[in-house]
């Protein structure tokens, strides 16, 4: 308790500000306390500044002091002033106390119980010895507080051994303390916040007066200022304005047509019209039936109908399409992701592709039927080979037998027994020399058929080898023996004995020469024999390629090879190569020309067949893809423009040439049969002789025509 | 070497000069795929095929022609700045500036897309040509439900509606509607405008399956060129006839759905305006440069002269017809809107509330009829004493007026589609009624015609005053007998006499004809016999017989064997198809057979 306030300095504050701290411990005026202890109580314990202000004018009308004056400047100052007066009183207040009434007691902070037995209690400032006070006994204690009411008041201070009373300002310091409140009344604990770090006009740090740019516009703002202005005035500014919907307009109005840019524009095609089916209501028979549902079952995904046709009963039954979505994001996706190009629509009658054929009717005569069946050979029938005046025919067959036949009657003339299967015949194409060219394996056999009575000697003699002395000097000035001539005289005829099995034989047109190819001889493969001298010659050509079939010109020298992939035509008499036929097939089988010599045919084993115009060009003028199997032999009929192939589907057709192109197929009777060769014969009878298997047959028609089929006797 | 080289130096030719890859366009152009897909979409640039596919054969390729000009396409660059645009508010938007992201997101550039359609569609018909596909998807999407998550937004959806029915209004009114067909998949409706037949598909008004597998982004960048194209071809088309094009409805119509009809009200207001302005031309001019001062006036006085079409006199039933009858005496139309004009003429139809009313009531007055249903706004009651048919589609009606008939709706697109007002007892309520049938289809000479549509055509024809032969028993007899005819009405006493006339022509015709027959089937026989010999002919015949087959294969084989191989080609590809379709029809020639079979035998 160093503040030792009486109740006269806060009373006489103009007056005599100093002497109330002179004596500190005075007490009076008890009415006013009491007055005060009820007006306290009463009072609220904010210690607000109305109840200070009630305290004082209390303090006021009992007192009869000077105060008033500077109570009611504090009501006219307001709080805050007062408070700060109040502040400022009591930092005076306490100052001068603190001066005034230091601790009379210098010992320090020591416990007194030292001091217990001592007379003095300590000392004094100047060392003097502070004597203790006398001591009141209890009674008299007691009896001071009955009598006394302000005895309450008073504490007694053990360190300076005297008693303190306790103003009414400090006692009320006291109830706040106790109470956990802030000592002064006057103290707001919610007062307004000060910012005490912003400043108005003066920085509180620099003291600086304010620049004078702060009270000019800027030059540049004003500059931005004018452009907004002009912006806005201008229209190019403007506010707020509402969301306009994209304007229509007459986009037509003028109706020129743009030239568009780009490519060309393809309009999509459009959609398909919905048919009967598509109806929510279709006639009964467009609804599949159970089983027909049942087996979209059991196809595949992509093979079931896309829409499967459904009844209902009235409109109102009738569902959302579940697909609807679906089926545009589809038309979308085609329009535009499809490649779009314009096609030109075919809707053209199929008739109306056919070629032009002219009736058969106009094209008469042509074989049609089946005439006459030549019997007699016990395995197929490999050759046939029509006698120059039509007579006769020759047949070789892989039963080792060489026939001929009487055409119109079918007789069964001749038999030759071989030691081979036969591979060729081919009749002598001169009609004064019957002779036969056979090939049998290895060997080539010329045989006599023995039909022109008159000239027999003269053949015989033409079929008369000297066996021993020609054929050696023959192998010595070659050098390659290839071919051999003897005697042979089982058969009476002249026996050619090759090197390597010989496939075919052809005649020259005059009889004399004739050629043999043995395809597995390589460089050595043809040959060409002359009968009147016995003499057999190496081609001068060089080969290209396996040779298939040979061919003699009918009119002129030249002579046709042809090879897996084309047909060659050498000159005889120059010796040189006139032409060179690409055929563009892989696998030629045989070759014909026309008795004029200048269509050739080439058949094939892919089934083609090509027709060379010799005069035209070295390409085919035309191919005919008309077998599906192999072609095995092809032939011209000697007087009408009319052609024939067959083939080993068991089929021939005979071509008419001549202004059109026309086929008659000629269906072999049974099955699997398969044509070996054709051919054509000259004049009256039969034009072309197919042969087959082990069967022959040969009907005749009406108009004179006939088709052979070889067959069995 | 590699396969396609090409020497330093030496430009590229051919096809791979002229085509580029998908991948390479895109590089080219410096867009996303997305982005030139919607280029693609929006300016009708497709894939082409070259002949040589220089890059492989998996590969999309453009043409370069076409790549250059998306290349120069304004709209690329319109693109780019969007893109840079959506940058900024994203970046805004992430520095949590909120104000400078709405600020920028309330300014947002836009495009139109109205040049695209002149330079896609230079003409006014061109664009009609390519609009099936337009009106299709924009029926589509009038009636698909809005969903946030696909962007498919409520405003879009209202638009395609709107634009719907604004075309539906002018087919409706100007008669051009031709053809109609109720299909699974939603109603068929043909039309006829300048010249040019337009087809189009609306779902049933049912809520609509939206699949997953559907992208549709795609889907709605095609939609936002074709609401643009509609838009504009409705504007066109209205101005022709002379109404002011963006419509304004009556508010009240419009909340109850009935659009069509206050599109119609829009019509009949619009033409007596018009009518009375064309008087008065001069001071509409420069009453038009005042109202275009006062925008916001102008929108107001609209929208209650909208609301005052309700005053107007069309709202009495038969006005419509009158309007419409002054406007035939004006109009030179062709003969079938003549026709189609005056199908429902003078009948007055009532919808029940089952029945689809939006297409009835689009599909109606379009051929002439008055029109109005079950609910608010409609323009007369159900008890009304001038119905003459009520369109039901319900088991059975329980309270019915005498004066009316009670028809299915399938009755009224069948008299449509057949042009004559169809007897209506086989459409009764409760009845199944009879197949509809498509009128797209056209009758090949060996197809199968559906017995109905037989029915339809004797129908016309007797609505045409003629007789055709008539199929079946009933045919047969009528014809025998005219008399019978003449019994029941349909015909008159000296068309009797002609068809008895004109009976005996055609058997006379008949027996000529039969006897040719006879004649050639004997006269070939004969020249056969002829060729092959006279002696023997019991065995020949057979022969002959035999041969003649055969002459039939080779001939076949011959011609085959003949023709070039692209011929060939061509010609099997022509038969498969034929085949194809010769077994359809006899399917469904074998089901009839069936059913009819079954019924006999039940009978």
């Amino acid at each position: 308790m160093k503040t030792t306030k009486s109740k006269q300095d806060s009373k006489p504050k103009e007056k005599e500000p100093v002497v109330h701290e002179e004596d500190p411990v005075v007490s009076d005026s008890d009415e006013e306390w009491s007055e005060d202890e009820g007006s306290d109580g009463s009072l609220s314990d904010s210690g607000s500044e109305q109840s200070d202000f009630t305290e004082d004018k209390e303090d006021l009308t009992t007192s009869d002091d000077a105060v008033s004056l500077d109570d009611e400047d504090d009501v006219g100052q307001g709080s805050q002033s007062e408070s700060e007066d109040d502040s400022h009183q009591g930092v005076e207040e306490s100052d001068s106390s603190e001066d005034e009434v230091a601790p009379r007691n210098t010992i320090g902070d020591v416990p007194l119980e030292w001091y217990k037995d001592e007379e003095h209690i300590g000392y004094d400032i100047t060392g003097k010895k502070l004597k203790k006070k006398e001591r009141q006994d209890k009674l008299e204690q007691f009896l001071l507080s009955a009598d006394d009411s302000n005895k309450w008041r008073e504490i007694y201070d053990e360190y300076n051994d005297e008693t303190v009373e306790v103003t009414k300002e400090e006692a009320k310091m006291i109830r706040r303390l106790l109470k956990g409140k802030a000592p002064h009344a006057d103290f707001d604990p919610h007062a307004d916040y000060v910012d005490w770090f912003r400043w108005h006009g003066k920085h509180p740090i620099s003291n600086a007066p304010e620049p004078k740019r702060r009270f000019i516009e800027s030059k540049w703002e004003g500059k931005k200022v004018v452009k907004l202005i002009r912006a806005i005035r201008n229209g190019w500014i403007t506010f707020d304005k509402p969301k306009e919907e994209p304007k229509v307009y007459n986009l037509w109005g003028d109706d020129q047509a743009e030239k568009a840019g780009g490519l060309a524009y393809i309009p999509a095609p459009k959609p398909q019209l919905p048919g009967h089916e598509e109806s929510y209501n279709p006639a009964l028979e467009f609804i599949p039936t159970q089983e027909e549902l049942d087996a979209y079952q059991l196809e595949f995904e992509e093979d079931r109908p896309k829409f499967i046709p459904k009844r209902f009963l009235s409109l109102r039954s009738v569902p959302a399409y579940e697909k609807a979505v679906k089926e545009t994001f589809d038309r979308c996706l085609d329009l535009y992701l499809c490649p779009r190009a314009r096609k030109k629509r075919i809707n053209i009658d199929p008739e109306s592709l056919k070629p032009k054929l002219p009736s058969r009717k106009d094209l008469r005569p042509y074989p049609s039927t089946c005439y006459l069946e030549y019997r007699g050979h016990k395995g197929p029938v490999m050759s046939i080979s029509t006698d120059p005046s039509g007579q006769w025919i020759a047949s070789g067959s892989s039963d080792c037998t060489v026939r001929i036949w009487e055409i119109d009657t079918g007789r069964c003339l001749k038999i030759w027994e071989l030691d081979e299967a036969v591979n060729y015949v081919a009749w002598n194409p001169s009609p004064e020399l019957p002779i036969l060219a056979v090939a049998v394996g290895a060997d080539v056999y010329l045989l006599n058929a023995g039909l022109g009575s008159e000239e027999q000697h003269k053949i015989e003699e033409l079929l008369h080898v000297e066996t021993p002395a020609a054929p050696a000097p023959d192998d010595s000035s070659k050098g390659a023996p290839t071919v051999c001539w003897s005697q042979d005289e089982k058969h009476k005829g002249i026996r050619l004995k090759h090197t390597k099995t010989v496939s075919s034989v052809e005649w020259h047109r005059k009889g004399d020469y004739f050629s043999s190819i043995m395809p597995s001889a390589e460089t050595r493969a043809i040959s060409i024999h002359q009968l009147s001298k016995k003499v057999t010659q190496r081609i001068p050509f060089k080969l290209h390629g396996l040779p298939v079939s040979t061919a003699f010109h009918p009119s002129r020298s030249v002579f046709f090879i042809s090879t897996k992939m084309t047909v060659r035509v050498y000159d005889l008499l120059k010796h040189e190569l006139i032409k060179k036929l690409e055929t563009g097939l892989r696998n030629v089988s045989s070759i014909a020309i026309h008795p004029s010599g200048d269509n050739v045919i080439v058949g094939s084993r892919e089934g083609k067949m090509c027709w060379f115009d010799m005069d035209l060009s070295s390409q085919p003028y035309k191919i005919l893809r008309c077998h599906p199997k192999d072609i095995t032999s092809v032939a011209y009929h000697r007087t009408y423009p009319l052609f024939a192939s067959c083939s080993e589907d068991g089929t021939a057709y005979v071509f008419h040439g001549m202004k059109f192109f026309v086929g008659i197929k000629a269906q072999m009777e049974e099955g699997s049969w398969t044509a070996s060769s054709t051919q054509g014969s000259p004049g009256y009878s039969p034009l072309a002789l197919i042969r087959l298997s082990s069967f022959s047959v040969t009907k005749k028609l009406a108009t004179g025509q006939c088709i052979g089929h070889a067959g069995y006797v | 070497m590699p396969k396609h080289y090409r020497p330093a130096g030496k430009k590229k030719e051919g096809n791979a000069a002229k085509y580029m890859t998908r991948s390479q366009a895109i590089k080219y152009l410096q867009v996303s795929l997305s982005l030139f897909r919607k280029l693609c979409i929006l300016k009708g640039v497709f894939p082409r095929d070259p002949k040589k596919k220089v890059k492989g054969n998996h590969h999309t390729y453009y043409h370069m022609k076409d790549i250059a000009f998306l290349k120069h396409e304004p709209l690329v660059e319109k693109f780019r700045d969007m893109r840079t645009y959506d940058r900024k508010v994203k970046k805004a938007v992430a520095k949590k500036n909120k104000d400078l992201a709405e600020r920028l997101l309330t300014r947002k550039p836009t495009y139109t897309l109205d040049r695209l359609i002149r330079e896609r569609y230079p003409k006014f018909v061109d664009a009609l040509r390519d609009l099936d596909d337009c009106l299709s998807m924009v029926h589509l999407f009038a009636a698909l439900p809005a969903i946030e998550r696909e962007k498919i937004e409520v405003k879009r959806v209202h638009n395609c509606r709107r634009l719907s029915h604004e075309w539906q209004a002018y087919i409706s009114r100007c008669h051009k509607l031709r053809k109609v067909f109720i299909s699974v998949k939603g109603i068929y409706y043909q039309a006829e405008v300048e010249g040019q037949k337009v087809t189009w598909l609306t779902p049933h008004a049912l809520q609509q399956v939206l699949p997953d597998d559907v992208d549709y982004k795609v889907m709605l960048t095609f939609l936002e060129f074709y609401e643009t194209l509609l838009a504009f071809v409705n504007f066109k088309i209205y101005n022709s006839i002379n109404v002011k094009y963006p419509p304004i409805l009556d508010p009240r119509l419009e909340a109850l759905a009935a659009d069509l009809y206050a599109l119609s009200r829009y019509f009949d207001a619009n033409s007596n305006a018009s009518i009375a302005s064309s008087q008065t031309v001069a001071v509409s001019e420069t009453d038009q440069v005042k109202d275009k001062k006062d925008g916001a006036d102008l929108d107001e006085s609209e929208l209650r002269l909208a609301q005052l079409q309700h005053q107007l006199p069309s709202n009495e039933p038969g006005a419509l017809m009158r309007l419409e009858k002054d406007a035939a005496g004006e109009d030179e139309d062709d003969e079938e809107t003549k026709e189609c004009r005056t199908l429902f003429k003078d009948m007055k139809f009532f919808l029940s509330r089952e029945v689809p009313r939006e297409s009835l009531l689009f599909v109606i007055p379009a051929f002439g009829g008055v029109v109005s249903w079950e609910g608010e706004g409609a323009p007369f009651k159900e008890t009304d004493q001038g119905i003459t048919y009520q369109i039901v589609d319900r088991p059975t009606q329980g309270h019915k007026f005498f004066s009316r008939d009670y028809v299915q709706p399938q009755w009224v697109f069948d008299c449509i589609n057949a042009r004559i007002i169809l007897p209506t007892e086989e459409y009764m309520v409760g009845r199944v009624p009879p197949p509809h049938l498509s009128p797209f289809v056209v009758y090949g000479p060996d197809e199968h015609v559906p017995d109905y549509a037989e029915t339809i055509k004797r129908l016309q024809a007797a609505a045409r005053k003629e007789i055709l032969p008539m199929p079946g028993l009933v045919g047969v007899e009528d014809l025998e007998n005219p008399q019978n005819l003449l019994d029941e009405g349909i015909i008159d006493r000296s068309e009797a006499i002609e068809v008895a006339k004109r009976k005996r022509k055609l058997s006379i015709l008949q027996k000529q004809h039969l006897d040719e027959l006879n004649k050639e089937v004997k006269g070939e026989k004969l020249s056969f016999e002829s060729n092959v010999s006279d002696k023997k002919s019991a065995t020949d015949t057979g022969d002959a017989e035999v041969d003649h087959l055969q002459e039939g294969k080779d001939e076949e084989a011959m011609l085959k064997s003949s023709m070039s191989r692209k011929q060939r080609g061509l010609y099997e590809a022509i038969q498969i198809g034929q085949e194809r379709k010769k077994a359809k029809t006899s399917r469904i020639k074998e089901r009839k057979r069936l059913i009819d079979e079954a019924k006999k035998s039940s009978t």
